[in-house]
């Protein structure tokens, strides 16, 4: 029996008693989104009520299943009977869960049930993959384990067929390895789209030692938290792809980047690194063969630009994270000057999967120029926030209506912003593109690397692209002018449109920047003006609006509205009291607002609705 | 939920900051003396004395650059560059503010208004009896909570504009 066999086996005996279950297992999802609403405390609630009962029953610790809207979740399996997922378990929720869930084999706390992990309805309840937002997902790849399997347990991963297709790797040779993904169609995950086996070709061709891997984790751009998701939930797949790719290049030595905003990220791979290199998959003669690597975790200090990947490499080397000039090009000098391969981690899990199941069935998914399935993460104006997988070409309208279930109630849907916020705006008649880059390319926009936030009507374009300009211009290292200078120009001019002060000559402004700013050295100086860009064209009458009337049709930027009282209200008094400027100034019965002192903050729109008004501040 | 959460909130406190130059030195150099040149351990480096100390102690910068055999002045330059990384000790009571899209699009910005007039401070200050400081953090993906602040780390939301100025009147009044 070879040595990943023995592996296998091993684990497949650690996964039997999660397939089925002696006693009951009651399993909690903590990641940073359940952590946020409270899993731990569930955790913990769950553990002392157990006890409390005297129950013998495993509470472990799982991952995400992406729904994030849905958090905490548990789920709950019984011995020959019923998987049940639950949703929204707070602390205070877990006595009735127990006493209903567990008072018999085939109990259920219907309140809180959201799903039964069965193929076929149980009780009346809807498989979760019937669920709207999983209907997408017929094929999950990368998220196969994600909320399935213990992610802080090697054994999970690998009786799932976790690091089967690094010993396939290990029985070719490093071209063959190449050749797979190429084959496959793999391209990197992080923006740029560029195909991994020709990248990896560079490295393996490269001269010097030691050559060095690189995942890139600094998931940077605002509302994307794919690479979270998958470093918590399962970890091991951007573990086994590093490895692959360390043998087929030839690199002895890799770091995963991980941002500084993502603990438990770092927490969970650096848990599945140690148990890696224990079980031999790292570190010397890796499963028995002559290859050796390993691997360690540099943990970000908050900023975005160490995500551009020469940026990365910069702050591995012990310096501020300032992009260098290419070239030369990583592959050629990277991480302290030696040959060097940086893929978004998302990447490097795609590649267990082809060398497992080959690269003929890779390429059978997503189309014809673009294989594979893609996560993303949904947020802002959606009903239902999470992470979802898609094969490549579905139409973006499914991913927002169906899996996202659309804008709140009452609202419509007016732009969607791809890619964090160099990715550009795309106007709401857009939204049956295909989730491919070149469609969006075509659009000025960037596919980017998987975040998507909904802007429904109440959202003014104008107030969203002064916020991505100024994230640009305090993240901008500062090396180039065009970047530095560009992005201050840019925020001063929307900042005075928002204010009121708007000129007929700043979109010609605006555009002559954007054509300067393209020969910044690194992809954030030339992507920096695209949302502006984008939005003049999709939405110029809003530009027009703003300068020219001097009106925030969203009623959202502050200098060209003005907070009023319209009428009487019981609840007056109070909006006066939590008035953090004291500008609601009471005479007799009557209220009013002291323009000098609001800083339409909107407290007191907030307790006195009917009395309080926002109008145009001209006008 | 506003008062459950300032009494939830963290109570453990760090090391207090470093004040005796002199004497703090040999400590530092304990924390560091694994550190090789051209072995990515700045960025480790700076975390593990911010975790000890809750900032990075100015005397921290020369012993830095000798072990990894580089300037001060780029030390110095590594340690602004990051926004997570203090050369001044924090505040008793840290909040900070998402700055994230999802958060903006849900009123993020009335939120810091407010909270910058109820503390009289801006983003990155504190309040001059260092009881309160206002941080700028960035998205961690917690959108469906948006929008959102973190009192000492723990998250708090959907919040509204009315619940964020009860938050820091109680804190004020607290002193922390």
């Amino acid at each position: 029996m070879s040595v990943y066999q023995e592996l296998r086996q091993q684990a497949e005996e650690a996964w039997r008693t999660v397939e089925s279950p002696s006693r009951p297992r009651i399993a909690v999802g903590v990641t940073t989104c359940s952590r946020a609403v409270g899993a731990d405390e569930t955790l913990e609630a769950i553990r002392q009520e157990v006890s409390r009962r005297g129950l013998e029953a495993d509470v472990p610790v799982t991952g995400c299943w992406g729904l994030c809207y849905a958090e905490p979740m548990v789920e709950i399996a019984k011995p020959y009977g019923s998987r049940i997922l639950y949703q929204k378990v707070t602390a205070k929720r877990v006595p009735q869960l127990i006493e209903e869930a567990l008072a018999s084999t085939n109990g259920v706390c219907q309140e809180l049930a959201l799903a039964t992990l069965s193929s076929e309805p149980v009780d009346g309840m809807p498989p979760l993959s019937s669920l709207d937002f999983m209907a997408l997902q017929e094929v999950r790849c990368l998220m196969s384990n994600c909320g399935v399997i213990e992610p802080e347990n090697i054994d999970h991963y690998i009786a799932r067929g976790g690091y089967e297709g690094l010993a396939n790797a290990l029985g070719m040779s490093d071209e063959d390895v190449i050749w797979q993904v190429s084959e496959a169609g793999l391209w990197g995950r992080g923006g740029a789209a560029f195909p991994a086996g020709r990248k990896w070709d560079f490295l393996r061709e490269a001269k010097g030692e030691p050559k060095y891997m690189v995942g890139n984790a600094d998931e940077g751009d605002p509302g994307s938290f794919v690479n979270r998701t998958l470093m918590e939930s399962d970890p091991h797949s951007i573990i086994e792809g590093m490895i692959i790719g360390a043998y087929a290049t030839g690199a002895s030595y890799g770091y995963i980047y991980i941002r500084h905003e993502y603990p438990l990220c770092v927490e969970r791979m650096d848990l599945a690194l140690r148990q890696a290199r224990e079980r031999g998959l790292l570190g010397q003669n890796i499963l028995g063969s002559d290859f050796s690597y390993d691997m360690e975790i540099v943990r970000g200090a908050g900023s975005y630009v160490c995500g551009e990947e020469t940026g990365l490499i910069a702050s591995i080397e012990d310096a501020h994270g300032m992009p260098k000039m290419r070239p030369p090009f990583p592959a050629q000098a990277g991480v302290f000057a030696k040959p060097t391969n940086v893929n978004n981690v998302e990447t490097y899990a795609n590649v267990p999967l082809i060398l497992r199941h080959g690269a003929a069935w890779y390429a059978s998914i997503g189309t014809e120029n673009n294989k594979g399935t893609k996560m993303f993460s949904l947020s802002g104006h959606v009903q239902r926030v999470g992470v979802v997988e898609v094969p490549f070409g579905t139409p973006l309208r499914r991913l927002v209506y169906e899996a996202g279930g659309g804008p709140p109630d009452g609202h419509s849907l007016k732009a969607i912003q791809p890619g964090g916020p160099l990715g550009g705006i795309l106007h709401a008649k857009d939204v049956d593109l295909p989730l491919e880059p070149e469609p969006f390319r075509e659009k000025g926009a960037l596919l980017g690397s998987g975040g998507l936030v909904l802007f429904d009507d109440s959202a003014c374009i104008i107030d969203m692209c002064l916020y991505f300009e100024w994230f640009a211009e305090d993240e901008s290292c500062g090396r180039c002018s065009t970047c530095r200078g560009g992005t201050q120009r840019m925020v001063d001019i929307l900042r005075r449109i928002a204010d009121g002060g708007g000129r007929p000559s700043d979109i010609g402004l605006l555009r002559l920047l954007a054509d300067t700013m393209r020969y910044s050295n690194c992809a954030h100086g030339q992507a920096a003006p695209t949302a502006v860009m984008n939005s003049i064209e999709a939405f110029l009458d809003e530009y027009q609006e703003h300068i020219e009337r001097k009106r925030c049709p969203a009623k959202v930027c502050r200098g060209l509205i003005r907070y009023e009282i319209v009428g009487k209200s019981y609840n007056l008094p109070e909006a006066a009291a939590i008035c953090p400027t004291a500008a609601i100034v009471q005479q007799d019965d009557d209220y009013t607002i002291d323009q000098s002192l609001c800083i339409k903050c909107g407290a007191c729109r907030e307790l006195a609705p009917a009395a309080v008004q926002v109008l145009d501040a001209f006008g | 939920m506003i008062s459950e959460a300032i009494h939830n909130r963290s109570q453990a406190r760090k090391a207090g900051p470093l004040t005796d130059t002199t004497k703090s030195s040999p400590e530092l150099e304990q924390l560091l003396t694994d550190l090789k040149p051209a072995d990515a351990d700045l960025l480790a480096a700076l975390h593990r004395i911010q975790e000890a100390y809750d900032y990075v102690p100015p005397q921290a910068i020369p012993i830095l650059a000798e072990k990894l055999h580089t300037t001060p002045a780029m030390i110095y330059g590594a340690i602004t560059f990051y926004s997570e990384i203090r050369l001044e000790p924090p505040a008793r009571t840290t909040i900070s503010w998402c700055s994230g899209p999802a958060c903006r699009l849900k009123g993020s910005e009335n939120i810091r208004r407010a909270l910058e007039a109820v503390l009289g401070i801006g983003l990155e200050e504190s309040t001059s009896d260092k009881a309160i400081g206002l941080h700028l953090v960035q998205c961690d993906g917690t959108c469906a909570l948006a929008p959102l602040i973190r009192l000492d780390g723990r998250p708090i939301g959907p919040l509204t504009v009315s619940e964020a100025i009860r938050l820091a009147r109680e804190l004020k009044e607290k002193g922390g």
